[in-house]
């Protein structure tokens, strides 16, 4: 008598063994495609645009203004007088301190002013000074007042020192026109 | 006398099964964190240093503006001219209304030209702006 064999059973499971090195490919492939860098820069708001015949003369008193001009020839005038940009930041400091606690119509405004054949580069450098000068006050004055970093400072604190204490107020002036 | 090496009788492999699960999240957090349209770049341009700059954590709100050496402006994928950047920026902003527009402007460039841009970026009512420059060393 013949036994009949029993077939072999097939093996029904999908092999899995190489699926770690599928998904290894792929997270290579977005390992390699994912762009990390941020971008970095100076950042800064425009104010709103007004039609030349609504705008209005509002006047600011001299203390309150910082008049920062760049010529074509990359002088750079603060307030009438010659000055080099790296000293920007130190003359511009004291100033932003005697402001601490002035209400905030009282602030400093820093109001830079270009010709139209200004070197963009020199714009950005004192622009970098003024952003820097008030950037180190608002360091120390957190410092000061809550004993930490700026960096480490509560949300309800940062806006404290950012908004109301040493609000940052960049005015850019329009080029004149050249005729 | 032979001496038996002490030995536990637990196995001794490292457990591989669930291995690609921690791989899959791996690869699920590259894939959330990728932002994956390049633009490709048609102008040359390099750019300034600066001290005090911050940086842009949200890359998806960012639109960009080049501005080259020999002053050509591209906005996103293509060259454009002046005029043409208020309206474009414009349906910009309707689109994406917190958008952030990088300036990367070459450092030999005139300020007219920056000018005309902000200009335009106040017209289109996108007025959050970010110089891009590198850190100096």
């Amino acid at each position: 008598m013949v036994q009949i064999k029993k077939k072999k059973e097939i093996d029904a499971s999908i092999p899995s063994a190489g699926m770690s090195d599928i998904v290894f490919l792929l997270l290579l492939f977005f390992l390699v495609s994912t762009t990390i860098d941020v971008d970095t820069g100076i950042g800064l708001f425009l104010p709103e645009y007004v039609p030349p015949e609504e705008q209005e003369f509002v006047p600011l008193s001299k203390d309150r203004l910082a008049a920062l001009n760049i010529n074509e020839n990359g002088d750079v005038l603060l307030d009438g007088e010659i000055i080099a940009i790296p000293q920007i930041s130190e003359t511009l400091k004291p100033r932003i301190e005697s402001k601490i606690n002035l209400p905030s119509k009282r602030k400093l405004v820093v109001s830079v002013k270009t010709d139209r054949r200004t070197n963009y580069n020199l714009y950005i450098q004192a622009l970098d000074q003024i952003k820097f000068s008030y950037a180190e006050v608002q360091e120390a004055y957190s410092q000061q007042t809550y004993g930490k970093k700026l960096a480490d400072l509560t949300p309800e604190e940062s806006k404290i020192v950012t908004r109301e204490k040493i609000p940052i107020i960049i005015s850019i002036a329009e080029p004149e026109q050249i005729n | 006398m032979t001496f038996k090496k002490k030995r536990a009788n637990s196995k001794q492999e490292i457990p591989t099964a669930s291995m690609p699960d921690i791989i899959f999240m791996l690869l699920l957090f590259f894939m959330v964190a990728t932002t994956l349209r390049e633009i490709d770049v048609y102008v040359k341009f390099k750019l300034p240093e600066a001290v005090a700059i911050q940086k842009i954590e949200n890359k998806r709100l960012i639109s960009y503006i080049w501005v080259g050496k020999s002053g050509k402006i591209q906005l996103n994928d293509n060259i454009v001219k002046v005029e043409d950047i208020q309206e474009i920026m414009y349906q910009k902003r309707v689109e994406l209304p917190n958008v952030i527009v990088s300036l990367r402007i070459d450092k030999e460039s005139d300020m007219g030209i920056v000018h005309d841009i902000q200009q335009a970026l106040r017209k289109a009512d996108a007025r959050r702006i970010n110089y891009s420059s590198m850190l100096k060393q």
